[in-house]
C-alpha cells in the first residue's frame, strides 16, 4: 500500500521525534509513504485569522501536489489535517481562484483514523511483539482533528475512539475520560502564558485524577503544551507519548531510551517499571 | 415596534442622560454583509448561550461569543473590532460544533478578526494579534516555519519585547528556549520549500497588516 505523506512543519522540529516513530512504525507495517514533493505550510491558525484566502491557497498547493501523485493523503498534525479538509471543501465550492491545478478529490485521512479502521488494527495486531501490559493511559485528541465535525468528518466528535482503539491493541489499557476533545490552549501559551497553562493544566489534573499513567496524543503541539507544562519537577508527573511512540515500542524486541529524548517528562523511569524497556 | 428607540436625543432623554447605544444606524446593512460572506444564517441565533459555555476562554473575553453574534444582529461592527474576542479565540470550535441552530460562531468570529486585520483599528489583543502575523511572515520566507526562527522574531518584535520586560517574563522565555534546545526540538536549520515565490505572491496579494 502507498500513500502521500503530508509531515507538516512540526515534525521537522519540535516534533522530530514524531516523524521518526511515524517512520518506523509505517515501515512494519508495510505501508510505504511517500512524503509529498516539495509541500509548504498550510497556514496553521495564523492564515485563517488573518486572511481567509491565504487559508485556502496555501494547503491547496500541497493538495496539488498530492493529486499529481494520485495517492489518498494521511497526515500526522491535526491542524494540518483540518487545513487540508477544509480547503478541499472551499476548492469544490469554486469560491476563490486557485493558482494551481487542483480538483480536491484526493482523500484526506488524519493518520489515527487510518490506523484505526478494522483491516489495520488487526495488522497492528499481529505485529506486536511485546504487549503494553498494565500500562494504564487515556487519550487526549484536542480539537482541529475532531471538530468541527462537518469539515473532520467524525461522527462520535463528543468521545472520539480512534487512538482509544489504537493503544488497546497495543496492550495498553485505556482510561474512559470526559476530557478528550477539550482545548488545550493551542499557540496562545506563547503570547498570553497564563491563559494557556490554565487550560493546559486542567486537562493533565483530570488526566491524573482519571488514574493515568501516561497521556497519549496525536497533534504536535497539544503534545508540547502538556508535556512542557510538567517541568516541576517536584509534583507527579504524566509523560505525554504521541501514539506511534507506544506503537513502535510494542512493534520492536527492545525499545531504546533514546527514542524519548526529547521529552520533557522523562517516560523512561515508567516503561522500566512496566518492563517495557531495559 | 414604538418601543425601539433610533434617536439619540430620545434615547437619552428615555434613560434619563445614561449614554443609550442605538441599533446599527445603517440596519441590518452589517448582518446581511456577515450573513452574505460567511454565509452563516446568523439570524437563527435566540441567545441560549451554548456557545459562551462551550468556549473555553470565554472568561477572558470582554465580549461573550453569544453576545458577539447579537452584536452582529446589531450592527454593532466597530465595538467587535475593538473586542479582545476576536483575538482570545482559539478556534476549538467548540461553539460551533454545540450550537443547536447550527451557527457558525468560529466561522462569524474569525471572519471579524479578519475585518480587524484589515482595517486600520489596533487590536486589543496587540501580543496574539502579532503572533499571527509573525507566523506568516516567517512562513513566505522560507514555504515552511521553522519554530525557531518563529519564536526569535516574535520575541524579537519592538511591542513584544517590551512588554515582555515589563512584565519581567524574558528570563523565563530565555530558559525555555534554552531548554527546548537541549532537547533537541529546536532546529536551528530546517529543510526550505522551494515554491517561496508563489507563496511570497500569495502572501503579498492577501496580507492582512496590524497597525
Amino acid at each position: 500500500m502507498r500513500l502521500s505523506f503530508y509531515p507538516g512543519c512540526s515534525l521537522e522540529g519540535m516534533a522530530s521525534d514524531y516523524a521518526r516513530s511515524i517512520d518506523a512504525v509505517f515501515r512494519n507495517l508495510g505501508i510505504d509513504l511517500v512524503e509529498i514533493e516539495d509541500w509548504s505550510c498550510c497556514g496553521a491558525t495564523a492564515a485563517h485569522s488573518l486572511s481567509q484566502t491565504m487559508s485556502v491557497l496555501f494547503p491547496a498547493r500541497n493538495l496539488a501536489a498530492a493529486e499529481k501523485l494520485g495517492l489518498d493523503i494521511v497526515s500526522p498534525c491535526a491542524m494540518c489535517f483540518n487545513r487540508l479538509r477544509f480547503s478541499q471543501n472551499m476548492i469544490k465550492k469554486k469560491v476563490f481562484d486557485i493558482p494551481w491545478p487542483v480538483t480536491g478529490n484526493v482523500r484526506v485521512h488524519d493518520m489515527t483514523r487510518f490506523l484505526a479502521e478494522p483491516p489495520m488494527i488487526k495488522s497492528i495486531k499481529e505485529r506486536i511483539l511485546r504487549p503494553l501490559n498494565g500500562l494504564r493511559v487515556v487519550c487526549y485528541y484536542g480539537c482541529q482533528m475532531v471538530r468541527p465535525p462537518k469539515i473532520t468528518g467524525y461522527t462520535d466528535y463528543e468521545n472520539p475512539q480512534t487512538i482509544d482503539r489504537i493503544a488497546a491493541a497495543a496492550g495498553a489499557q485505556v482510561i474512559d475520560w470526559s476530557y478528550k476533545a477539550t482545548c488545550c490552549g493551542a499557540s496562545i501559551g506563547i503570547a498570553q502564558r497564563e491563559i494557556g497553562e490554565s487550560l493546559t493544566r486542567r486537562i493533565l489534573q483530570k488526566a491524573q485524577q482519571a488514574g493515568a499513567e501516561a497521556i497519549v496524543v496525536s497533534c504536535p503541539l497539544c503534545q508540547s503544551n502538556l508535556d512542557m507544562i510538567q517541568k516541576d519537577r517536584s509534583k507527579r508527573h504524566t509523560p505525554v507519548f504521541y501514539f506511534t511512540e507506544l506503537l513502535r515500542l510494542s512493534f520492536e524486541e527492545h525499545g531504546d531510551p533514546k527514542w524519548f529524548k526529547m521529552h520533557f517528562t522523562d517516560p523512561v523511569p515508567l516503561l522500566r517499571a512496566k518492563g517495557l524497556l531495559s | 415596534m414604538q418601543n425601539i428607540i433610533s434617536d439619540l436625543d430620545q434615547a437619552r432623554k428615555h434613560d434619563s442622560g445614561k449614554e443609550r447605544k442605538l441599533i446599527g444606524d445603517r440596519g441590518d446593512y452589517f448582518l446581511n454583509r456577515m450573513e452574505g460572506e460567511t454565509g452563516v444564517n446568523i439570524s437563527a441565533c435566540y441567545q441560549c448561550e451554548r456557545c459562551t459555555n462551550a468556549c473555553p476562554v470565554s472568561h477572558f473575553m470582554d465580549i461573550k461569543p453569544h453576545q458577539a453574534i447579537r452584536y452582529v444582529q446589531l450592527g454593532w461592527r466597530e465595538d467587535l473590532i475593538k473586542s479582545s474576542t476576536i483575538w482570545m479565540c482559539l478556534s476549538c470550535e467548540m461553539c460551533t460544533t454545540y450550537c443547536p441552530n447550527e451557527v457558525d460562531v468560529a466561522e462569524i468570529i474569525n471572519h471579524l478578526r479578519n475585518m480587524a486585520a484589515h482595517s486600520s483599528i489596533t487590536p486589543k489583543e496587540k501580543s496574539l494579534a502579532v503572533f499571527h502575523q509573525t507566523f506568516l511572515e516567517v512562513l513566505q520566507k522560507s514555504g515552511r516555519v521553522n519554530e525557531f526562527r518563529l519564536m526569535n522574531t516574535y520575541y524579537l518584535k519592538p511591542d513584544i519585547l517590551h512588554e515582555r520586560i515589563k512584565n519581567k517574563t524574558l528570563k523565563e522565555d530565555l530558559l525555555l528556549g534554552i531548554n527546548l534546545l537541549r532537547k533537541g526540538r529546536l532546529k536551528l536549520f530546517t529543510p526550505k520549500s522551494k515554491a517561496i515565490k508563489e507563496i511570497k505572491r500569495v502572501y503579498s496579494q492577501t496580507r492582512g497588516e496590524i497597525v
